[in-house]
């Protein structure tokens, strides 16, 4: 909504932000031709779940943070079960981490296939909504709808259903899939690679704003591959540090008109994680074929726009097909489906790479197993601050457009993080405010 | 994908916001054995409805529905928004889903199978009314109570009839009047 308040004064505000996962607020406020404020509002208690853990077996994690989303319940397993068998000084078989990065796989593909076509494709098309836009790109919504779906298929074959996974269990599954049961997602996923080729050359050809961003990039980095489940932490700026030392770089602070903490990185900057970072930091890893889709996309080894941040979504999608079927193609099943995870008295770290960026857990438990104090720090709050660095000096620079068109790409430059505010936090409102 | 199909959209871990896959959890042994089967699934994303409903002749959806536009909380409505019918009202079904906090709620999940054509034979909302989506809370007392009414009245819509409604079902929206199981398509 815009309103002109007076003459040489007006608010922009937009009531609820659309198309994110979540709601909330955010705030700009500018002062003779200078953004004087800019502050993302939380309402809501985001620590609810750390305070549930406390007292909880140490069995119980994955089960249990994997209902703090609906989206991306994969990667609440993956961390947590991390964390509790690094806690318990256990390191999984190499056919258990692969099974695991499979069913990464899965959850990577059903959330950037909505991002990019439900959520993000209508800011770039000129569109109000992706309802909107079916009627103009039926062709596109449906291709969207099919990628998703053979995402939502990986999950169902190896978390045995789509929506928050049973299958997981600290010390790796229930039951592994037969190589016959994975065979059956060959088909979709080669079809699926294909259609995200042709989502990159899709997405490619979007209009894309000016804009730098001179933040750091986080993410991990492994071995075997581009970073979904496992591996060190590295930033743009040089450092490298393990998962259990990332409390010591990356510090929260309260922010008085938030529930939720601000992350920042030794000490005072802002950092972003994501698929910028991911990308910065790791394009070399990536497989040939998203390599190649990425340079004719016209991305180099690294993109710091974040408004392209659909289109490196658009080649982690290629990526996670191709890889998916690698790990298919060689799997040759597991030995036993879960070794034994034994609780002992410490502390444990676990991340690994949400589709929004790298997600952290952290456990202490008793000798007994009982969880003594759990830390989640989701992307979405370590992105808070990128995304309010982000939108100061987009506005600032951008104040002579119309105020519709500085809210929409306001809107936009929010939604370039894919924000999962129902992880961080909840309740989210876009108001920007000229005086 | 059989034919009838029941689904809960939401999440049991955000408050009232799980009262979609209790009702179905509640239905769901009253549905075994039926002819045709039913499906009954959960739901967390409402965007893989489309996905989900491909192909049914009938699909009865359970869903947590603000209770400032959607009645008081607990109270049981149902609107038929299927082929030719009225879409969902946006603001008390645009935001439902896990915690109120999906970017594509329930009304723009059956806009959009609309617009792509591919809304299932007959579709109906069960909505109950909602009062709050805290994280880690509890059915409320007065949307618990609901269950069992609004199991009855999913029950019912698939044709169940040894299900009895217990009467305070309230029916909503142009295209409905009562709560019986849609006609047979041609």
């Amino acid at each position: 909504m815009t309103q002109r308040l007076a003459s040489g004064s007006h608010l922009l505000e937009v009531g609820e932000l659309a198309r994110v996962e979540g709601e909330g607020a955010m705030r700009v406020v500018v002062l003779d031709g200078q953004v004087t404020l800019v502050e993302l509002r939380i309402a809501e208690p985001p620590r609810f779940f750390e305070g549930f853990l406390r007292g909880r077996s140490w069995t119980e994690p994955p089960d249990i943070t994997a209902r703090i989303c609906g989206i991306c319940p994969v990667a609440y397993q993956m961390s947590a079960a991390l964390a509790i068998e690094n806690a318990c000084g256990v390191t999984v078989p190499d056919e258990i981490r692969r099974l695991r990065r499979l069913f990464y796989c899965g959850e990577w593909i059903e959330s950037h296939a909505l991002h990019i076509y439900l959520l993000h494709a209508p800011d770039f098309l000129g569109y109000e909504g992706a309802i909107e836009m079916a009627g103009d790109h039926r062709e596109a919504v449906e291709r969207g709808l099919r990628l998703k779906k053979a995402g939502n298929a990986v999950l169902a074959a190896v978390g045995g259903r789509a929506i928050h996974p049973v299958n997981t269990r600290v010390g790796g599954f229930y039951r592994v899939p037969t190589r016959a049961e994975l065979e059956q997602l060959r088909p979709d996923l080669v079809r699926g690679r294909d259609e995200a080729l042709e989502t990159v050359a899709l997405v490619a050809g979007f209009d894309f704003p000016d804009f730098e961003q001179p933040y750091e990039y986080l993410s991990l980095r492994g071995n075997e591959g581009y970073p979904l489940e496992s591996g060190s932490i590295v930033t743009s700026g040089g450092s490298a540090f393990d998962v259990a030392d990332f409390t010591e770089h990356v510090t929260e602070e309260h922010v008085a008109r938030s529930n939720a903490l601000h992350a920042r990185l030794h000490g005072d900057q802002v950092f972003t994680v994501g698929p910028l970072a991911r990308y910065t930091l790791c394009s070399d890893q990536l497989s040939p074929v998203a390599r190649e889709a990425a340079a004719a996309a016209g991305l180099g080894p690294q993109c710091r726009n974040p408004f392209k941040s659909i289109v490196v979504r658009a080649v982690e999608l290629v990526y996670a097909f191709d890889e998916a079927l690698r790990l298919i193609d060689g799997w040759e099943g597991a030995p036993v489906p879960a070794v034994p995870v034994r609780p002992r008295f410490g502390e444990g770290h676990g991340a690994t790479e949400a589709p929004r960026g790298l997600l952290y857990h952290r456990y202490r438990l008793d000798s007994d197993g009982t969880i003594l104090d759990a830390r989640i720090i989701p992307p979405t709050a370590q992105n808070q601050p990128g995304v309010e660095a982000d939108l100061r000096s987009f506005v600032q620079d951008h104040l002579d457009l119309p105020h519709s068109e500085l809210t929409r790409l306001c809107e936009q430059a929010i939604r370039n993080y894919d924000p999962c505010i129902s992880c961080a936090t909840h309740f989210l409102d876009l108001q920007v405010e000229n005086s | 994908m059989p034919s009838h199909l029941l689904v809960g959209v939401g999440n049991r871990d955000r408050g009232d916001d799980g009262v979609g896959p209790a009702v179905v959890a509640r239905a769901a042994g009253r549905l075994m054995g039926r002819v045709p089967p039913v499906h009954v699934v959960e739901c967390a994303d409402p965007a893989d409805l489309v996905e989900l409903w491909d192909g049914a002749e009938l699909a009865v959806v359970v869903d947590a529905v603000r209770s400032a536009d959607g009645g008081a909380p607990g109270s049981v409505t149902v609107l038929r928004t299927g082929p030719g019918e009225p879409p969902l009202p946006g603001r008390p079904w645009g935001v439902t889903g896990p915690g109120g906090s999906h970017a594509l709620g329930l009304a723009e999940a059956v806009a959009l199978a609309r617009v792509l054509g591919r809304l299932p034979g007959h579709l109906v909302v069960v909505g109950v009314g909602a009062s709050g989506f805290r994280p880690g809370a509890a059915l409320s007392p007065a949307v618990a109570a609901a269950v069992e009414s609004a199991a009855e009245t999913a029950c019912r819509l698939l044709g169940v009839e040894e299900a009895e409604g217990t009467g305070d079902t309230q029916v909503a929206g142009a295209g409905h009047e009562d709560d019986t199981p849609p006609p047979s398509r041609p």
